[in-house]
């Protein structure tokens, strides 16, 4: 597979969480040990200079259960807004029902639809969950497209973060050729699709925005490993923006 | 089954915990269980698990219980679709093929052959039911906590565990977590660090933001139960059945909820029950709720260090104190419990006698001392206490590798689970049987009524017995 790698991500950080630091794997709850494949890694940009903030309509907060204590690489900081990114003017939302295929293609639970429905809501019945270890959603926009932003919602009704967190663009839907990484956070390399420079974050309902740099492709695929309260994968939405 | 000197069959809590301290990680062997049998016939030695109820709290439990070997998943029940499905699944996903699905927990104790227990993950009300249930059909049953809604529920699964001769274990899963063992059998019991016990305090304060309605602003179709089987098993509607602590017919409410585990950890601690208590309560910010949303209540305990009053609150709306955890507050350290470690340390009064001792044995180990606050205008300062030396407290959950070869801190539940499955082993006994924790969980019944009628509740032996 041949990528190409834009270290860019959109997170906007205001206020430190109560998560302990510590790497992918191992350590106890209280391991404050600081990783260094994501020290300084890369943070939101500005976007596309004299274009429009984008905007989506965000979900309430609804946080379900015991917290559990989750385990980064480096400290986190939650975001309390959506980040402020710029798009160019005419850009709009491309995936809003568009077809979903996956690795796992029977989901324990909730259907692949879900992911480009639209809801964006925390609870049952919002979400899909996939099989353990690392599984890939893939969704097909039609035709080739110039994609400006993805923002991603896994699972936001538990702090939680996902494992080796990476977004791929190609008009290959095998995506062995012509791929762009636009987003990997496998700071150890252990999903086999290279290194990722950026921090591991937890989920909240302001999701996560990833800068598409105007990558072409027809298709975009979304990796994950699982999540630091169990094994399985989750979606709840995801929003490809672009032309 | 059960051995008549321990485990459910003994009362008291001070036999209770004598044993405990006695046999902690001992592993002791008190019965012949048919797994046992089986396995010495040539059979299987696999436990057979009914999953009884698949919600967000079975969810919890099922991946603690993936990580136990020797476990069989036959069955999942649950009136719900969806959480049948998300079982199903679940299951199939981990061990290869799916459980047998049930609506009704009596067709599947009539249709299933072979189970050896029922993990029991139902709402509060439902609790009792189902665990006499399963009792009665010869399962051993892991059953979550609150064992009820009503302290006669309580009393009506103690009854069916020794009757049956069963195992029942109640879910307070710090009865079988490191830190929390530690505490009790090595720095209190055994080295006596806090010295004389004399004040207990705890809180379980929730921001509003973990406190709301479950279900958002639509239930999805696919979670939908259709109404005549809501209203058959207890339901009113999808609300009561998505947000059934919040009903007074359904559940304790957040002193059940939440409080029920660290009032737990108050009698474990001082080994007895309170004598009296007074709450406080009102419904601050859900005034549609039936539940309060905001608990305060006062205990007194009269122990083996001379008496000692606790305070309690639940808090649903704010998060104010750093979440929840325990104070046990002695004349000579204050030990501070939590199941997050980074909640958790114990703080050495200046007058107490030195612990380097302790720290050059390995029992604790010293945090550095924070840095001096600065002087403050008015502050007299030879009124004031020296700041106590803290220490972190030891006892992590261990690490567990899991069946993708990733090692992960051990879950929560899982020390408790694995207490229970190597009992239905025959190689432990349980850390929180029925009895014991109907003792524990008996005053907790009182404190909704205390705070309805504004008046404190002597606790008689009557109030508190089965």
């Amino acid at each position: 597979m041949k990528n190409k790698l834009i270290l860019t991500t959109l997170t906007a950080f205001t206020s430190i969480a109560l998560i302990n630091c510590g790497g992918k794997d191992g350590g106890d709850e209280a391991g404050a040990k600081s990783g260094d494949a994501t020290a300084g890694s890369a943070s939101l940009g500005a976007g596309t200079e004299g274009g429009v903030v984008l905007e989506t309509e965000l979900p309430d907060e609804l946080i379900e259960g015991t917290p559990k204590p989750i385990k980064l690489p480096v400290a986190h900081e939650d975001p309390t807004a959506a980040p402020q990114f710029k798009v160019p003017e005419g850009t709009v939302l491309l995936s809003k029902g568009k077809p979903v295929t996956s690795s796992d293609d029977a989901p324990i639970i909730g259907s692949l639809d879900l992911i480009t429905d639209g809801d964006k809501e925390a609870g049952e019945g919002y979400y899909v969950e996939l099989l353990d270890g690392l599984q890939w959603v893939q969704i097909d926009l039609g035709k080739e497209s110039e994609i400006y932003a993805i923002w991603l919602w896994h699972f936001h009704s538990q702090k939680r973060a996902y494992n080796d967190v990476i977004i791929q663009i190609s008009n290959d839907p095998k995506f062995e050729e012509g791929v762009t990484t636009i987003y990997n956070n496998d700071y150890d390399d252990s999903a086999g699709l290279g290194k990722g420079g950026f921090a591991p974050y937890a989920e909240t309902r302001f999701g996560l925005l990833a800068d598409g740099k105007g990558t072409k492709g027809q298709y975009v695929r979304l990796h994950s490993a699982g999540n630091t309260s169990n094994e399985m994968n989750h979606y709840i939405e995801v929003e490809v923006y672009g032309k | 089954m059960n051995d008549p000197n321990t485990s459910s069959q003994e009362s008291g809590f001070l036999s209770r915990r004598r044993f405990i301290s006695q046999s902690a990680g001992a592993g002791l062997v008190l019965a012949a269980p048919n797994i046992l049998k089986a396995a010495e016939k040539g059979g299987s030695d696999k436990i057979h698990v009914a999953l009884v109820g698949f919600g967000k709290q079975q969810e919890v439990l099922f991946a603690a219980m993936k990580n136990i070997p020797g476990l069989h998943f036959q069955a999942v029940c649950d009136i719900s679709d969806w959480n049948r499905k998300k079982g199903m699944n679940q299951v199939r996903a981990h061990q290869g093929s799916a459980p047998e699905a049930y609506v009704d927990i009596d067709e599947m104790l009539s249709a299933e052959k072979g189970l050896d227990v029922a993990v029991v993950a139902t709402p509060d009300f439902w609790h009792s039911p189902h665990t006499v249930k399963c009792l009665e059909a010869g399962l051993n049953v892991y059953c979550e906590k609150m064992m009820s809604n009503t302290i006669d529920g309580a009393r009506a699964m103690v009854k069916a565990a020794e009757a049956s001769g069963k195992l029942c274990q109640i879910g307070h899963q710090r009865r079988s977590n490191p830190r929390y063992r530690y505490t009790f059998e090595q720095l209190i019991n055994g080295q006596k660090i806090a010295g004389q016990l004399t004040n207990v305090q705890a809180q379980w304060n929730r921001s509003l933001g973990a406190s709301q309605d479950i279900g958002g602003k639509k239930i999805p179709k696919g979670v939908q139960v259709d109404e005549a089987i809501l209203n058959q098993y207890g339901f009113k509607d999808m609300h009561q059945f998505m947000n059934w602590r919040l009903y007074r017919d359904l559940s304790g409410g957040p002193i059940s909820d939440l409080g029920a585990h660290q009032i737990d950890i108050f009698n474990w601690f001082l080994e007895a029950q309170p004598k009296r208590l007074y709450a406080t309560a009102g419904k601050a910010y859900f005034k549609q709720r039936e539940h309060f949303d905001n608990v305060l209540c006062l205990f007194d305990w009269e122990t083996k260090y001379g008496e000692v009053r606790g305070f309690y609150q639940v808090l649903t709306t704010t998060s104010s104190g750093g979440g929840f955890w325990e104070n046990f507050m002695g004349t000579e350290a204050t030990i501070k419990t939590a199941e997050i470690a980074a909640t958790s340390a114990i703080y050495r009064e200046s007058g107490a006698p030195s612990w380097d001792d302790l720290v050059g044995q390995g029992y604790l180990k010293k945090k550095p001392a924070p840095p001096k606050p600065a002087a403050t205008a008015g502050a007299v300062a030879s009124y004031e206490s020296a700041a106590p030396e803290e220490y972190d407290l030891p006892g992590g959950l261990p690490l567990v590798t899991t069946k993708d070869g990733k090692v992960i801190p051990k879950p929560a539940h899982q020390p408790h689970l694995e207490n229970f499955f190597a009992s239905v082993r025959g190689q432990a006994t349980l850390n929180c049987d029925a009895r014991h924790a109907f003792e524990s969980e008996a005053p907790i019944f009182y404190i909704n009524e205390s705070a309805d009628k504004q008046a404190p509740i002597e606790l008689t032996e009557e109030l508190l017995s089965v």
